[in-house]
């Protein structure tokens, strides 16, 4: 257990923000981690019916849709198999959704601790489809099932599976899944928003065409400026966030400070973080600290002596495609500010002459 | 076209495809074991947007609105216009979008809220959402006719079927052919990992990474 001194590190309810607990959020205090990996006891939670403590020795997994033959497998008999142990961050889609329109919430655990990275044990999903003999060629898509209230589904895309980077997880953080995390087994969809990383994960059906489930067709769906909703968004594109000095926080005096965050891509590893100290005007590139992962939070780094002067801190964050995180003013001006999901716009930070840090954006 | 050609191709596919099955299972012999036919129908309740998996059955607007006054109204409002726990799921929506399958109120930036039928393309997920996780404290307790005739009284509080109406497994795809927005929703977009729903787009925001005296507004709005 975290030291009694450590007691205000801990992930935190948005009051208001839902109507109840059994469908709710949970933020990670991202402004108190070190390094890549966000400790179990404060990864960020997302419920959408219940959390559920499932005794594994009565979980199924069943595989079934376009196969030669249904399977169901126990957990032992999954544990059984050739297991794989991969570092992934998970992030909300809506994660910084508040402050799609304007500044919200006051603390990076707000704006954006619907992100947290671990490392993940399993087994490849193609191993079990293939134990079944799915049929690889026409069946593009698969449905993933979990336990929930609502036996939760969402639409995941045949190539992530063939590509061998999906995996049914036991394991996080060289643990058991915690219950909240989806224990016993959870789907592990990397680069893909968190929503699809189903939990309790029980049931994978193999069909030929998209399921249009309600976390796809009702929530989870982009309104664009032409009235247009964008269905089935899943990357979550390249993003980066400082969280020292971040909103709330109150710097002593001038002198060195050190300025780290976290930068991330659903498409790959992040290749370049760049911080600015006067609002955008000029960028010096931080170091990225190791190891740089695969679609994994990165940690970066960089030396700064503060004047005493207002400073306005932001990075921007490059993946190995060569996409480059966008300003606000870029990402409304091609989706307005009423598409609630995926803003991965670069955040400012304000630092005051007495100090004290405030969330503001620039227009 | 079917020729010879094809058809020998095929079943050498097929051939591999089945000796790659069994070199598999051969592979981690003991793991896992066959679905019965009860155990698949049991969990497989999945209705898809072609209906694939929808139940036969049916029901009334009336029944309808018997069920959702005793199980439904407490949490989604008497009219569905929402309450202390649900968004709304009702209202938004005009006969002349029922008419052109596009919701005028999506374009317009002032209307408040958007309602679930405003948003909603496809039938299916209305009724495969209610029939497995409704209603909220007891998911999956409403029968097959029951879900039919909630779905019904929701399509009639929209203004989607008159107030006689009786939907059923017959006439669902009719329904769907007056989905207020059923031709609102885009798959073109560069954010799914694979070309399932054809040749990706490329992102749609392109920042270019400048690193001195670079062009920026420094006026703060909001703060």
């Amino acid at each position: 257990m975290p030291s009694k001194f450590e007691s205000g590190v801990r992930r935190r309810h948005c009051p208001g923000l839902t109507q109840t607990v059994q469908a709710s959020v949970s933020f990670a205090p991202l402004q108190s981690l070190f390094g890549i990996v966000t400790p179990s006891g404060v990864h960020f939670e997302r419920h959408h019916q219940g959390l559920w403590d499932i005794d594994p020795s009565r979980h199924r997994l069943m595989i079934n849709g376009m196969v030669k033959s249904a399977k169901v497998f126990t957990l032992d008999e999954i544990m059984r198999l050739p297991v794989v142990s991969r570092f992934h961050f998970i992030e909300c889609s809506a994660n910084t959704a508040v402050e799609w329109g304007n500044v919200a919430v006051p603390t990076v655990q707000y704006t954006h601790g619907m992100i947290s990275c671990s490392e993940f044990s399993g087994v490849p999903l193609i191993t079990l489809l293939e134990l079944a003999g799915a049929d690889l060629r026409n069946g593009k898509f698969v449905l993933a099932e979990g336990a929930d209230g609502s036996s939760m589904t969402r639409t995941i895309p045949m190539s992530l599976i063939k590509s061998g980077e999906l995996f049914v997880a036991y394991g996080q953080n060289g643990e058991m899944l915690r219950p909240e995390q989806g224990y016993p087994l959870r789907l592990i969809v990397p680069g893909v928003q968190g929503v699809s990383w189903v939990k309790y994960l029980r049931r994978i059906e193999v069909g030929d065409m998209p399921y249009a489930t309600k976390d796809e067709a009702i929530h989870y769906i982009d309104l664009q400026p032409d009235g247009l909703e964008r269905q089935y968004t899943s990357i979550q594109e390249c993003k980066s966030v400082v969280t020292t000095p971040s909103g709330g926080q109150l710097l002593m005096n001038k002198g060195f400070y050190n300025i780290t965050g976290l930068a991330w891509s659903g498409r790959g590893k992040v290749k370049r973080v760049d911080v600015s100290v006067d609002g955008g005007r000029n960028w010096r590139s931080a170091r990225l600290e190791t190891p740089v992962l695969s679609k994994a939070l990165t940690r970066f780094n960089l030396n700064w002596v503060w004047d005493g002067k207002p400073s306005i801190i932001q990075s921007r964050a490059m993946d190995e495609t060569g996409f480059v995180q966008p300003t606000y003013k870029q990402l409304r001006a091609v989706r307005g500010t009423r598409s609630t999901y995926h803003n991965n716009a670069i955040q400012s930070w304000l630092v005051q002459d007495n100090g004290e840090v405030k969330n503001v954006q620039l227009s | 076209m079917f020729s010879f050609r094809n058809a020998f191709f095929a079943s050498a596919l097929l051939a591999c495809w089945g000796a790659a099955h069994a070199q598999l299972d051969a592979k981690y012999p003991g793991v896992g074991r066959v679905a019965t036919a009860h155990e698949v129908a049991a969990w497989d309740i999945d209705v898809r947007p072609d209906f694939k998996g929808l139940p036969a059955g049916s029901g009334t607007v009336a029944k309808g609105q018997d069920v959702w006054e005793s199980k439904c109204a407490q949490c989604h409002g008497i009219f569905g216009e929402s309450g202390e726990v649900s968004s709304p799921l009702v209202g938004g929506v005009s006969p002349d979008d029922i008419k052109k399958g596009r919701v005028a109120n999506l374009m317009n930036a002032a209307y408040p809220g958007r309602t679930t039928f405003m948003k909603v393309a496809t039938l299916s997920t209305v009724w495969d959402y209610i029939n497995r996780a409704m209603p909220w404290t007891a998911p999956k307790s409403l029968t097959t006719d029951e879900v039919y005739s909630v779905v019904a009284f929701l399509l009639n509080l929209n203004g989607i079927v008159v107030d006689d109406f009786t939907l059923s497994d017959q006439n669902i795809r009719e329904v769907q052919g007056r989905m207020p927005n059923r031709n609102g929703m885009s798959t073109r977009h560069s954010m799914w990992p694979g070309n399932e729903f054809g040749k990706a787009s490329k992102p749609d925001t392109r920042n270019v990474a400048c690193n001195t005296r670079c062009s920026v507004q420094l006026e703060r709005s909001n703060s």
